[in-house]
């Protein structure tokens, strides 16, 4: 009863945040997307200058022009296709942590045993879950638009996960813990940094012409802003969705369950 | 002033077990699908993803 609950809640919650966010990026992020790929592969004649990390980067380079190159593989047909297949990965995404949210936000309600969940509180929590997803990760490892260089892909998955995860137990121990435990928070959330997230010598436009690559810089300032208010829509409408969510359809199946005394 | 009371009602550690299978199931399913979609290797997933990793700022290429 709960468990389909917190998942349909989810589900509603997920399509209308996805749905929003796809919006919002359809005319700021995407259209990013599209002028850096005009660009992209036209480095291919400096790579040996990146001689250093000439396998990861060949490595990286092959499956990042997957989509472009290689023919065996499937990939969407560029325009309307390739737009409802971002539409449809956004909302996946967004129903994703809004299982995460509602399924955090009940925990929450429950164990403190009040009526706390509201679209006004699901906003404080659709925000500590942005510094999460967004925010820490970013810091280390700015935006990416198609075509800019990086460390291996593992490498940089790695570094985001740990930033992820420090950062929702660092949160979670400021926020809920009592006496100086709480302090350990910091050292949670300061610990991806000391680890330091995996980069290029170089930088993300090494073996463009200068030309390509300041142009390529102006996107990348661009796209990080795009990708700031996008990502911070989406889990604010995700917070609030799921605030609203749980005091709605949660809260009667909680009391069901165990009935205050 | 009821409602300042329920507020402070502790419940018992066994609360937390009461709710615990469908809450971790169903955080564990938002994680799954958040990595399906953001940061499984597989070829058609992420061409079919690209876009949308990119914009989410997930590691990409």
């Amino acid at each position: 009863m709960l468990f389909r609950r917190i998942v349909l809640c989810a589900l509603l919650v997920g399509a209308l945040a996805g749905l929003l966010v796809s919006a919002v990026q359809h005319w700021q992020a995407i259209p990013l997307i599209a002028a850096a790929e005009v660009f992209e592969g036209s480095a291919d004649p400096a790579e040996p200058t990146l001689a250093a990390t000439a396998h990861d980067h060949d490595h990286d380079h092959a499956g990042g022009d997957a989509h472009a190159h290689d023919a065996e593989t499937w990939a969407p047909e560029d325009g309307g296709e390739r737009h409802v297949w971002t539409a449809i990965a956004n909302v996946l995404t967004a129903i994703g942590f809004g299982l995460v949210l509602v399924a955090a936000i009940t925990t929450w309600e429950h164990l403190r045993g009040g009526p706390l969940a509201s679209a006004g509180t699901g906003l404080v929590w659709g925000a500590a879950g942005w510094i999460c997803v967004f925010g820490l990760p970013t810091l280390g490892l700015p935006p990416e638009l198609p075509g800019s260089v990086a460390a291996p892909l593992g490498d940089r998955q790695g570094w985001w996960l740990l930033a992820a995860t420090s950062g929702a137990a660092g949160l979670a121990l400021l926020a809920f813990v009592r006496g100086p435990l709480r302090l350990a928070g910091i050292a949670v959330l300061l610990l991806p940094f000391a680890v330091g997230a995996p980069h290029l010598a170089g930088g993300p436009f090494a073996g463009y012409d200068i030309g390509i690559a300041r142009q390529m810089e102006a996107l990348a300032g661009s796209f990080a802003f795009a990708t700031t208010i996008a990502t911070a829509v989406q889990w604010l409408a995700l917070g609030a969705l799921s605030g609203l969510a749980v005091a709605r359809w949660v809260r009667p199946a909680l009391a069901e369950l165990a009935p205050t005394p | 002033m009821q409602q300042q009371a329920t507020l402070h009602i502790a419940r018992p550690k066994s609360a937390l077990l009461a709710i615990a299978m469908p809450v971790l199931t169903a955080a564990l399913l938002g994680v799954v699908i958040v990595y399906g979609v953001g940061f499984s290797p597989i070829a058609a997933a992420h061409n079919a993803a690209h876009d949308a990793r990119h914009v989410n700022v997930f590691p990409c290429h």
